[in-house]
Parts: structure tokens; C-alpha cells; sequence
């Protein structure tokens, strides 16, 4: 996809934003700010509403402690709905999303709602997808995987965190578009109730490969059990995380990043807007958010306002282009 | 030996006054919680995380804090079962079928006190499993694939011909109607909307906490709407004695026992959780040991049973989430979570990496567990005083709290239309004698089971074979058949050959087999 | 008629219903063997199977309460119906109070003592719930 390089050329420009003092912050504060949450407590948009909402109170950057609403429903579209319809000039309230939400606006999981009608205000952060075997598996790099895909689709299954069409799906799909496979629709994949279940079935050998995010395998790669064939990034990663090698350096140019961070009312105001935005630049440079991010395998994704706006825009048309494309939708 | 130094070091780490007072004030809450409908362990735990970071908590002090919290709610969930017919969280919804006409039948305080007896020999034992078994049972949870958890799940579905009291096409309806149920919703395999009817609302489906408080909670209070004046409903009678009777104990240890290891079993396999853990304890023990047809009509045994079994699959749950990294439950998952905000990789190297966590969170089990014990056997005189409010101020107070527990987790307006409908279907069904709880266990496990029938078909390219391919699976299919569904076709005939005098409700009806 | 017929007829229709609209189901981008329709056609036969019995041989009718009473019930329908839709709008405290109070009216208290049970549940409710455990109840324009 091709995103990445953009949101690397963006990322620089952000950077050196960043440095400019945060005149303008003082003309705007809110009260009682709010995070909603579109999930139930415990998932992925819960767990980022918590931390930025802990780390922005703990910065002192906004007055009070942020409230964390959940408002399930329609994996985000309830919640989506209700900013757009109900609280469209609120400046007080920021909804956690992440690639997942742009997976659904981009297939238009959400009826009669498109990417415009909110502000995007900021990412903290991002999770590189990969694609591992169990460590037994005679498989040993990406390609040999996907000519034997080519060779059989029948003969592997791939175990995924999301449903089908959803972002651990998509990654698939993509690496094996870019191996040169034709026949998308052969290619087994099942899905599971997140990573880490899919995990185990890839250790109990009930089924040959997987495909998920650099954080769920990080513990079994740690004790030997699973074997990384190649993160979908586009350079090898910092620290740890470097000894995986890239779909990119085997040949085979995917990439794939989950990316986390929130929205806004569409009718918020501008000081509202550049207020939101300035606290999360600011929390993402704190030490605090980059101990939270080293801690939860996120990877660096820093992009604000109108970068950020178009980073998702692009995103939303990447997914657009591939579901088309591979038929889920039409 | 090396596990047993481990845990005295856990000891170590947990027994300090700040500890000690978390894991007081975590039973306390959970408890509490636990006993409130609409709110069970996992949601209580995912609220008390801002608790646990506005007190500024280290990782072990606040893991023993949501622990606690965690068993608590288990605990807690049986007193609203027992005193008011509905279940507090989804794992106590089968103590209702034999708490409750314990209550009606003046023994609440028995059934509170042996339910909390029942509560803490399941997750002692359940602990103890942890810390020796652990390893060895994650090889058995890599066993189960798609197949095998089909397997499982059929086993549930055909132990219900021992739920139904009278007529067993009624429990068959119902269980459809909870599996029709649990369809509703975005289809994860193929990401296309099912009998949603164009509303955003019911992609995500519909929770089975707003099925169980509906069906329950609010059914209830239109019950007692109806009996109004009558006396019916509105039982204020004596309460018993408040301290188990020796020769209940005597009379429920085998069950305790058998049920704490089919709950473990259950804990321990992600997605079964502690719901089926109760389910099934109660389930076998009926068959088992029901031999005068009192299981449902106020047998202790089969208030022992299900309550030893969904605390035992409490612990069980933590098997794969500690040595795996794997939520077994929601409860875990929220948990899992809170681990990960605190800077601990859960996964296959937490034992070696962060020992002092795992066993201190252990010890705090263990502490916890004799806490619940000590606090709840005495509370039970106060619990039953729930029954001294009369029903015109307490069945208000429950509607309004499970309408709370919904709207507070869920924030939605239409969940709580979506609860004031099944309340009317409640009440219905239970007017037609249709029995509720394999409504549950069908929103429970529909989409478990369809997607692991659906899993397991997609990895065999459309074989059906798949699913009786490894013994595991064929021997949870030899149970189910062997075990549940030929005695419920041969059931008459085995019948004439059972001596005379034995009282046979069930054989009035003239059809019903069991 | 006896209920049991009528139970077995609206589940026949329930489970027709039912498998009509799994019929309709899109199948989409499928990738699995079985398909988004099979399950919940297999599910609406069980429940035509089970619908059959008690039509063939119904239980007893169960007693139904009198009109007086279904009104009594229908018009806690309406109650719970009205305080969900409220909600939203006059917030937790005031929805609540008065849902409650008109719910422990209808069960038998006086009405004086309906208002004061009305506010003591939702009263204890908020700071059980919200004060101390945090969850976020239905903010209406006072503030709670």
C-alpha cells in the first residue's frame, strides 16, 4: 500500500511542527471532555481512549480527568453515527479509531456515512502487521509461503484476528497480490476472535500460517513458539523488532500498518480543533506515551490535523481500491 | 520443590497491608457488583481499571485489586440468582433453577451460605490447579481446533434435555430461538449483515447481557405486576437458618467435587469460559445423581453444582490467559489488557519474566478466595434481608439498576428498547412453561458454534469428516450421544425397569422422557 | 384454541419467517464452504420441528391474567419504553426517579411513598453507580 511512504514523507513534516511553540492552545479548554470508546470495554479503542485519556490528565493537559464512555454497536458505527447526528458541534468529546475504522468507512460498513463528515485530529501511534508459521512448519521465508499458495490454496489455511474483509484479511490478500497471486478468493483464511486465539490454533496445528499484528505475536516469537516470515513494514523496525525481515526485502513490496488514533465532531471549532490536535502531539512526545507505545509493540505514527486527515483519506482509498478489486465489494 | 518455593515468595509479595486492603476492598466491590444484574466480572472489572490508576497502583497491587474484583463478582452473582430469581452475571444463571425454589421454600440463607461454601471449594481448588497444572492443560487447550470446539458445544446443546422439567420440545424451542437470536448481526466470515434489517444498531448483534436482564430482571417485575395482591410473588416469608446444615455438606461433597473439575476443564478452554463451566457441572451432576427428579426444585446439589463450577472456571480461565497470553473469557480479556497497560507481556514467557507478578497474583487468589469465604458466610444474614423489602419498592429498584447496568456499559438507547422486549418475551415464555435458560445458552454459544462449524470447514475444504477427525472430538461426540441424547429416546423403556415407588413427575405427562 | 396451539402456530411462522430471510442473506465475498445461509436454515427447521409437538399435543392452558392486568403490564411497558427514550434527553436522575416511582405505584404504594421510593432508587443508584464506581449514566441538562 501505498500510504506508507507518504505518511513517512508527512511524518517529517510533522515533526518539524511539532517544534513550533503551542501559541494558540490557551485559547480554547474544555470542560468535562469526554472519550468515547465504540467498543466494550476491554477492546483496542477502550484500552487507547484509557491510556490517552489517563496520559493527556497526567500531562495536565486538559483540566479535568477525561470521562471514557463505551458506545458499542456496529463495530463503531453507532458511535460514528452519533458524533455525526447528535453531537456535531461538541468540543468536548474525542472518539478513539484506528485502521479498523477507516476498513468499515472504506467498505461502506457504515450506511450513509463517509470520512468527511468528522475531524480527524491525531494518531498516537502504530502496529505493524505480520505473517508468521508455528515453528515446526517447514516454511521458511514469505516466499516459499506463498508458492506453495500458488501451488495449492487448499493445502494452507491462514488464521487471522479480524473477520473476513477486516484489516488481518486485507494483509493477506495484499501480500499475496503482490507475490503475484491471481486467484484471491482460493486462498483460506479463517477468522478467529482476535490475535491471540488465532495464535493458539497456529500452535495446535490446527491450521499452517497467521496473520496478525506485531504486538499479539511478540510474546511467542520471545519463547521460540512461532516463527516471523516477515513484517509488513517498509524498513526493518528499531530495537528488538529489527531481527524480522521485510515482505519488502523478500521481494514481495506489502505493507501494512494499524494505526491508532481519534476523531472529532465534524462542527467542532477551530480552537477546539487545534487544542485537541496540540494535546496530542504533546502527549505523543512526552516520555510517558513513548514508554505506553514500547510497552504495547506501537511503532511510530505521528500525524496531526490536516496530515492526519489526509493519512486516513489515503488509507480509506488504498482499502477502497483492494476490496473492489478483490470483489468485497462492488 | 520449585512451584511451591514460587508461591511462598508470591506470598510474600502479596501479604502486605496495602495488599491485604486492596484484595478487602476488590471482594467487597466485586461482590457487589457481581450481585447487581447487568453488571457481571468482566464489566465490573473493566470499570474499576480508572479505580486502579487514580490510586496510582504498581502493576502486582493492582492486578490483586481487579483479581479480587474478578472472583468477588463470581461470588456475588449467586445472590440475586438465589433471593430474586435472576441471575446477577451470565455464570449464575443456573443457580436460579434450584436456588430459587430453595429460597421460595424458606431456605435462602442455607442456599446463600452453601452457595458461598460451593464458590470457594470451586476456586480453591481451581487455584490449586493453576499453579501445578498449568502447564500441562495448555497443551490440552492447543488440542481443541475448530472441530473439537463444535464438538463441545453440540455436548452442551444435547445435555439440555435435562433442563426442561416437563417438556422437552419446548427446551428445543428455546434453545433455537436463543441460537436464531444470537444470529442477528454482521456475519464475521463474510462481513454480511444478517437479519439486521438496514439497522446500524444490530450489526454488532445483540449482547446476551441485554437478553439475560430482559428475560430475567424485567420479566420479573411484570410478574409481579400481575400477581399483584395475591401473595404470589411477593414472598416475605422466614428466611432459615443462615449457616450450612453438616449433612448438606455431607450430602453435596461429591458434587462439589465432580463439578470443580468439569468447570476447570471448561475455564481452561478459551471462548468456553465459566458459563459453560457452570452449565455443564450442572448439567452431568443431574444426570449423575438425580435419581427422585429433585434436581430443579430446590436440590441443594444443584445449587453446589453449578456455583462450584463457575468459580473453578474462574481459575481455569486464567490458565491460558497467565501461560498463554490468550483470553479464555471476557473477564480475561479485560484483565489481559490491564497487564498490558502495565507494562507486563503477557504470553508464554510471563512466568519466567515477571514471576513475582504471577505469583503474586496467584497468592492473592489464594487470599482473596479465604476472604470471600469469611465475608461471605456471615453477610448472608444481611443478604436475605433483601427479601424483607417489600416488592413495591425492590422490583422498581431492579429494573431501574438493570436498565443502568445496560445503559452504563453500552451508553445505547436502543439496547434498553431491545431489554423491554425480551422482558415481554420473558414473561410470555414463562407463562408457556418454554423454559429460559437455553434462550441464553443459545445467545451464549450460537456464534461460537457456527464459527467453529464454519472454521473447520473451511480448513477441510467443505469435509464433513472433519469433525469427528481426532479422538478428542470423538469422544465429545460419543459423550453427547451415549450420555444425553439415547436416554432421552430410550428414556421410557428404562423407565418400567426402575422400582416401583419411584416418583416420576415428568412421567405424567405421559411423553416426556427424562 | 389453547395456547399451545397458538404458541406452536406462531413458532411455525416464526421459523417460516426465519428461513425466508436467511434465504435472502448475501452471500458476498464467501470464502468458506458452508456459507452465511446454512446455520440459521438449520436452526429455523429445529424450531418448525419443535413447534410441531405442541401443536399435536398441547400442555394445559396456563392461567392469563385478567384484562385489569395485562393493562397493568402493558402500561409498564410504556413506562420502561418512555424511560428509555427519555433518558437521553432529561438525564439519569429525573428519568429515573420518576420511572420508578410510577413502577412502585403500580406495585402498591401509596403515592407519596411512590415519590420518595421513586428518588431514593435513582438518588442511590447515581452515586452508587456513578459517584463511586465511575460508570457514565445520561447527562441531561442539569449536569446529571
Amino acid at each position: 500500500m501505498s500510504f506508507i511512504s507518504r505518511s513517512r514523507h508527512v511524518l517529517a513534516a510533522a515533526v518539524v511542527a511539532a517544534v513550533v511553540p503551542l501559541s494558540a492552545a490557551v485559547a480554547f479548554e474544555p470542560t468535562n471532555p469526554e472519550c468515547i470508546a465504540p467498543a466494550n470495554p476491554g477492546g483496542g479503542w477502550d484500552f487507547t481512549c484509557r491510556q490517552a485519556g489517563k496520559a493527556l490528565y497526567d500531562l495536565k493537559l486538559v483540566p479535568q480527568p477525561i470521562q471514557v464512555s463505551n458506545m458499542t454497536g456496529g463495530s463503531g458505527g453507532v458511535a460514528f453515527a452519533h458524533i455525526v447526528s447528535k453531537r456535531n458541534d461538541d468540543d468536548n468529546v474525542i472518539v478513539a479509531a484506528s485502521s479498523a475504522t477507516s476498513t468499515r468507512l472504506a467498505q461502506g460498513a457504515f450506511p450513509g456515512m463517509n470520512k468527511d463528515q468528522v475531524n480527524w485530529l491525531g494518531s498516537v501511534g502504530a502496529d505493524y502487521g505480520v505473517i508468521a508459521v508455528s515453528k515446526d512448519s517447514p516454511i521458511k521465508t514469505l516466499p516459499e509461503l506463498m508458492d506453495k499458495i500458488k501451488a495449492d490454496p487448499t493445502s494452507i489455511s491462514v488464521a487471522g484476528g479480524s473477520a473476513v474483509g477486516g484489516w488481518d484479511h486485507l494483509k493477506v490478500l495484499n501480500t499475496a497480490r503482490k507475490a503475484g497471486i491471481e486467484n484471491l478468493r482460493q486462498i483460506k483464511y479463517v477468522p478467529f476472535e482476535g490475535g491471540g486465539e488465532a495464535v493458539t490454533q497456529l500452535l495446535g496445528g490446527h491450521v499452517q500460517a497467521f496473520s496478525g499484528d506485531i504486538s499479539e505475536a511478540k510474546g511467542f516469537v520471545d519463547s521460540g513458539d512461532i516463527k516471523v516470515l516477515a513484517v509488513l513494514a517498509p524498513e526493518r523496525l528499531p530495537g528488538e523488532f529489527g531481527k524480522f525481515p521485510t515482505a519488502t526485502e523478500q521481494g514481495i513490496p506489502a505493507v501494512g500498518a494499524n494505526w491508532r488514533g481519534f476523531y472529532g465532531p465534524g462542527g467542532m471549532s477551530d480552537e477546539a480543533q487545534k487544542y485537541w490536535a496540540d494535546s496530542l502531539r504533546t502527549m505523543y512526545d512526552s516520555p510517558e506515551w513513548q514508554k505506553i507505545m514500547e510497552n504495547n509493540g506501537l511503532m511510530p505514527l505521528k500525524l496531526y490535523g490536516d496530515e492526519f486527515e489526509a493519512f486516513v483519506a489515503e488509507q480509506i482509498k488504498d482499502t477502497e481500491d483492494l476490496s473492489r478489486e478483490i470483489g468485497l465489494i462492488k | 520443590m520449585d512451584v511451591l518455593s514460587s508461591l511462598m515468595d508470591g506470598f510474600a509479595v502479596a501479604l502486605t497491608w496495602q495488599n491485604l486492603g486492596l484484595a478487602l476492598l476488590g471482594c467487597f466491590l466485586g461482590t457487589i457488583i457481581g450481585a447487581m444484574p447487568g453488571l457481571g466480572p468482566s464489566n465490573g472489572v473493566a470499570i474499576l481499571i480508572p479505580l486502579a490508576f487514580t490510586l496510582g497502583l504498581p502493576a502486582t497491587p493492582a492486578i490483586i485489586l481487579l483479581t479480587s474484583v474478578y472472583y468477588g463478582a463470581m461470588y456475588g452473582g449467586r445472590i440475586s440468582s438465589i433471593l430474586l430469581n435472576i441471575p446477577g452475571d451470565e455464570p449464575a444463571l443456573m443457580t436460579t433453577l434450584d436456588g430459587y425454589p430453595m429460597a421460595q421454600q424458606g431456605k435462602a440463607g442455607e442456599a446463600l451460605a452453601l452457595s458461598g461454601l460451593a464458590s470457594f471449594v470451586g476456586a480453591f481448588f481451581a487455584t490449586w490447579g493453576l499453579v501445578f497444572l498449568a502447564p500441562l492443560l495448555v497443551k490440552v487447550a492447543l488440542l481443541f481446533g475448530p472441530a473439537e470446539y463444535f464438538a463441545l458445544f453440540v455436548l452442551a446443546f444435547a445435555t439440555l434435555g435435562g433442563i426442561a422439567s416437563r417438556n422437552q420440545s419446548k427446551a428445543a424451542f428455546a434453545a433455537a430461538l436463543g441460537l436464531g437470536i444470537a444470529m442477528v448481526g454482521v456475519d464475521h466470515q463474510t462481513g454480511m449483515p444478517r437479519y439486521t434489517f438496514d439497522n446500524i444498531h444490530l450489526y454488532d448483534g445483540i449482547d446476551f447481557l441485554v437478553a439475560i436482564v430482559g428475560l430475567f430482571a424485567v420479566s420479573e417485575v411484570f410478574i409481579f405486576l400481575e400477581h399483584r395482591g395475591e401473595g404470589v410473588g411477593g414472598k416475605t416469608g422466614p428466611v432459615g437458618r443462615i449457616t450450612v446444615p453438616f449433612a448438606m455438606i455431607k450430602q453435596t461433597a461429591g458434587t462439589m467435587g465432580r463439578s470443580t473439575v468439569l468447570g476447570f476443564i471448561a475455564g481452561v478452554l478459551p471462548g468456553a469460559g465459566a458459563s459453560l463451566g457452570s452449565f455443564i457441572a450442572y448439567t452431568v451432576e443431574k444426570r449423575l445423581v438425580d435419581r427422585k427428579g429433585t434436581f430443579g426444585k430446590g436440590d441443594p446439589r444443584g445449587v453446589a453444582a453449578p456455583e462450584a463450577g463457575n468459580n473453578a472456571a474462574a481459575g481455569g480461565a486464567l490458565v491460558p490467559m497467565l501461560a498463554l497470553g490468550v483470553p479464555g473469557s471476557g473477564t480475561t480479556a479485560v484483565l489481559l489488557a490491564m497487564l498490558l497497560a502495565l507494562n507486563i507481556t503477557p504470553g508464554p514467557l510471563l512466568f519466567q519474566n515477571n514471576p513475582d507478578v504471577v505469583w503474586g497474583l496467584i497468592a492473592a487468589l489464594f487470599i482473596g478466595n479465604l476472604m470471600l469465604l469469611a465475608m461471605n458466610i456471615p453477610l448472608v444474614g444481611l443478604f436475605v434481608r433483601v427479601l424483607q423489602v417489600p416488592p413495591r419498592i425492590l422490583m422498581p429498584a431492579v429494573a431501574m439498576i438493570s436498565a443502568v447496568g445496560i445503559y452504563g456499559i453500552s451508553g445505547s438507547t436502543f439496547d434498553l428498547l431491545v431489554m423491554v422486549g425480551f422482558g415481554v418475551l420473558g414473561w410470555v415464555l414463562r407463562k408457556l412453561d418454554v423454559p429460559l435458560v437455553p434462550v441464553i445458552l443459545g445467545v451464549l454459544l450460537g456464534n461460537l458454534m457456527e464459527a467453529n462449524l464454519r472454521r473447520a470447514l473451511t480448513i477441510s475444504n467443505g469435509e464433513w469428516s472433519i469433525l469427528w477427525g481426532s479422538w478428542l472430538a470423538i469422544g465429545l461426540w460419543t459423550i453427547s450421544i451415549v450420555g444425553f441424547v439415547l436416554p432421552i429416546f430410550v428414556g421410557r423403556y428404562i423407565r418400567f425397569t426402575r422400582p416401583a415407588g419411584m416418583k416420576d413427575t415428568a412421567g405424567l405427562e405421559g411423553e416426556d422422557p427424562d | 384454541m389453547t395456547s399451545d396451539r397458538v404458541f406452536g402456530l406462531v413458532g411455525l411462522a416464526l421459523a417460516g419467517f426465519y428461513v425466508w430471510q436467511a434465504t435472502q442473506i448475501e452471500l458476498g465475498f464467501s470464502s468458506d464452504p458452508l456459507g452465511p445461509r446454512s446455520f440459521p436454515i438449520i436452526i429455523g427447521g429445529v424450531m418448525a420441528l419443535a413447534s410441531v409437538y405442541p401443536l399435536v399435543r398441547p400442555d394445559p392452558r396456563p392461567d392469563w391474567p385478567a384484562a385489569g392486568r395485562l393493562l397493568e403490564i402493558a402500561l409498564a411497558v410504556a413506562v420502561l419504553v418512555a424511560y428509555a427514550l427519555a433518558l437521553p434527553q432529561v438525564g439519569f436522575v429525573l428519568a429515573t426517579a420518576v420511572a420508578a416511582a410510577i413502577l412502585s405505584w403500580r406495585l402498591g404504594s401509596r403515592p407519596l411513598g411512590a415519590v420518595l421510593a421513586g428518588i431514593g432508587i435513582s438518588v442511590g443508584i447515581y452515586v452508587v453507580f456513578h459517584l463511586i464506581l465511575g460508570l457514565s449514566l445520561a447527562r441531561g441538562p442539569w449536569g446529571f
